[in-house]
């Protein structure tokens, strides 16, 4: 309540309140997308990140599992090699220890023969190759004989201790010839033809331990198309993730490449990118969305805190209005002249209190009753308010009437009781009433409970202390007293309200000690003086105040 | 002691009870003034009622009162028809000398 400085002009509340509305007007247009925009960005690079995280570890481990099953693919090749290469050198080996007896031969090969591995067995003498094979077991052997092909094979054969791979014989049907003469010195060589399908084309048995990958077998180091041995697949070579390995088969090798039907870690961690970037969004949005939510209650609470601070302003400039009008009622009900009298300066003030905007009860009057006399009047109704100010006018306005008809203050002053009543209202008013003879310097005080007047000459301030009759209001039977004193020339009597020497908290009489002394010392103006005690005593007074004074000229 | 609340206005409690000749004893301690007043009286009302020939206001607690105090002690003093103002601050008893109410609102010390 406190806290307004009086006369807070109405130009200055209008500012306030034109800079109150800018501010949530501003915020309000500020475009409100930018947090959940960058939550949207954020959420959607977090997502992505993982999901190319999750999707790499797929990739590395399916490349990894297809690494260890083209492995495994080699392991189960390179354990079946030994069922092609032991027949052919066990029946080297016995065809040139019976000096190539083709009956032993034959009863031994027989057994292997039926295409698992061979189709066809046959004991061929390795300087003799154009005379053909000496014995033939099973079908006939594709190889040509008299050819240079069958000669540098078996010669190559011959030489080497190893397993020999004569390659394709593309001639139909399709074949893959191996001789193996494990000791050079031999004259004979067993030779083998296993078969091919003729599309090359063998799907994975589903119930096989390998029906999880596709693969296509080469003959030699290399993927080589024209060297295609087997595969699962028409479309060759196998596209997309693959690996490849090559084991040694004999004087060559094979080139297994395998590529998965299907992802090998099983589908999980296939999908798991696509979950997580399902779930991604979805919390992404979910997130943004909920962004969007809280920056529109933020802008709400934004904008209603700006229109309670608009609210504040209208109040504070509606208080200073009121407070204004209050004032102004105040000095309407206040004489607005003072009369002159020769001899004499008359001065008043009236200064509303800094608590609330409530009109006061405080009010001094001047009357000049006629040529020589004065009367002087200052009183204070209790409370405050429009009841209290409309009490102070009909006191002030009956004591004026009274005067007027001529009657003395203690003659009136009961009579007020009928204008003020305690028992009714619960107001009370005191009054001090002082007739003042001009040319005979003399005083006559009268007081309703009201504080005593300064008289102030040159031996400086003294308070009146004159006996004190009821204050208005308590006692339609009071009786009063007036009290007669001299003043000097040039002498100066102060009348005053309470709010110019009370403080809270502090004796009474240690205000009306405190304004003496500050009268005192003095020597200015009366105009001056009444001004200088106002803003000296009167300014942080929470009670309103009024003050009169007259001084004698010399 | 009872708490009179009065809405942003000054913190007062009081205490009805007999005085040793039986008259009705009002204890007050705190700050009595305009914004209280009004809720005070409505509480000693009912007491006044019973249209005591002598009310004793204990104010020896009573830390500031203001024209309006001392307006609704002279009220219930012509109400009552005696009043007796107990113990009353310095301070108190000083505005109340000032205001010319010591005899009539019965102050002892």
């Amino acid at each position: 309540m406190s806290g307004v400085a009086e006369g807070v002009a109405p130009v200055e509340a209008e500012r306030l309140e034109e800079t109150g509305a800018s501010r949530p007007t501003r915020d309000r247009h500020r475009w409100p997308f930018g947090a959940p925009l960058a939550v949207l960005v954020v959420g959607l690079t977090v997502t992505g990140i993982l999901c190319w995280i999750s999707s790499g570890l797929y990739t590395r481990n399916e490349t990894r599992l297809l690494k260890l099953r083209a492995q495994d693919v080699g392991a189960v090749l390179t354990a079946a090699l030994p069922s092609v290469q032991t027949p052919l050198a066990s029946a080297t080996a016995l065809a040139n220890a019976t000096g190539g007896n083709v009956a032993k031969f034959e009863q031994f090969v027989a057994p292997y023969l039926h295409g698992n591995p061979f189709v066809s067995v046959s004991l061929w003498q390795v300087n003799a190759t154009d005379r053909g094979p000496l014995a033939v077991v099973g079908a006939p052997p594709v190889l040509p004989p008299s050819t240079a092909r069958a000669r540098d094979f078996f010669a190559r054969a011959a030489a080497s201790s190893n397993l020999n791979i004569v390659g394709f014989l593309r001639r139909p049907p399709l074949r893959l010839g191996y001789a193996f003469t494990p000791t050079s010195s031999g004259s004979f060589a067993a030779y083998g033809e296993s078969s091919l399908p003729s599309n090359r084309y063998a799907p994975v048995q589903n119930n096989s331990a390998f029906n999880d990958i596709n693969y296509a077998f080469y003959l030699g180091r290399s993927a080589k198309p024209a060297e295609l041995l087997i595969a699962s697949v028409h479309r060759l070579p196998l596209t997309g993730r693959h690996a490849t390995v090559t084991i040694p088969f004999g004087d060559t090798a094979f080139t297994v490449t395998v590529a998965a039907r299907g992802p090998l870690a099983g589908t999980l961690p296939k999908r798991l990118p696509w979950a997580i970037a399902i779930a991604g969004i979805l919390l992404t949005i979910a997130a943004t969305l909920l962004t969007v939510v809280l920056v529109k209650r933020r802008q709400d609470a934004v904008g209603l805190a700006g229109e309670l601070e608009q609210v504040a302003d209208e109040n504070r400039r509606l208080y200073a209005q009121e407070r204004g009008i209050a004032q102004t009622l105040q000095h309407a009900l206040l004489p607005d002249t003072l009369p002159q009298l020769p001899g004499l300066q008359i001065s008043a003030r009236y200064e509303p209190g800094v608590e609330g905007v409530e009109i006061g009860g405080d009010w001094y009057d001047v009357l000049a009753l006629n040529d020589r006399r004065l009367l002087l009047v200052v009183g204070d109704v209790s409370g405050k308010g429009l009841q209290a100010a409309a009490t102070m006018a009909a006191l002030r306005f009956a004591i004026h009437a009274y005067a007027v008809e001529g009657q003395a203050p203690q003659t009136f002053l009961p009579k007020l009781s009928g204008l003020v009543n305690v028992s009714v209202d619960r107001q009370i008013a005191t009054v001090l009433c002082a007739v003042i003879d001009i040319p005979s310097h003399e005083v006559s005080v009268t007081s309703a409970g009201h504080l005593p007047p300064i008289l102030i000459s040159d031996r400086g301030g003294e308070i009146l202390e004159i006996p004190v009759g009821l204050p208005v209001g308590v006692d339609r039977n009071a009786s009063y007293t007036s009290t007669t004193v001299s003043a000097a020339a040039g002498a100066t009597l102060i009348v005053f309200t309470d709010g110019l020497v009370e403080r809270r908290g502090e004796n009474i009489d240690v205000g009306l000690e405190r304004l003496r002394a500050q009268v005192s010392s003095n020597h200015a103006s009366l105009d001056q003086l009444l001004t200088q005690l106002l803003s000296e005593l009167g300014e942080h007074a929470p009670d309103d105040t009024a003050v009169a004074g007259i001084r004698w000229l010399n | 002691m009872a708490e009179l609340s009065a809405f942003g206005g000054a913190s007062l409690t009081y205490d009805l009870g007999a005085d040793s000749d039986g008259s009705p004893l009002l204890t007050l301690a705190g700050e009595l003034d305009m914004t209280n007043a009004d809720a005070l009286e409505k509480v000693v009302a009912p007491v006044l009622s019973r249209a005591p020939s002598r009310l004793v206001i204990d104010v020896s607690g009573l830390l500031f009162g203001d024209s309006s105090a001392i307006a609704l002690f002279v009220k219930w003093a012509n109400v009552v028809g005696q009043v007796e103002l107990r113990e009353p601050p310095e301070l108190l008893s000083r505005v109340i000398a000032r205001m010319g109410l010591s005899e009539r609102l019965g102050v002892t010390r």
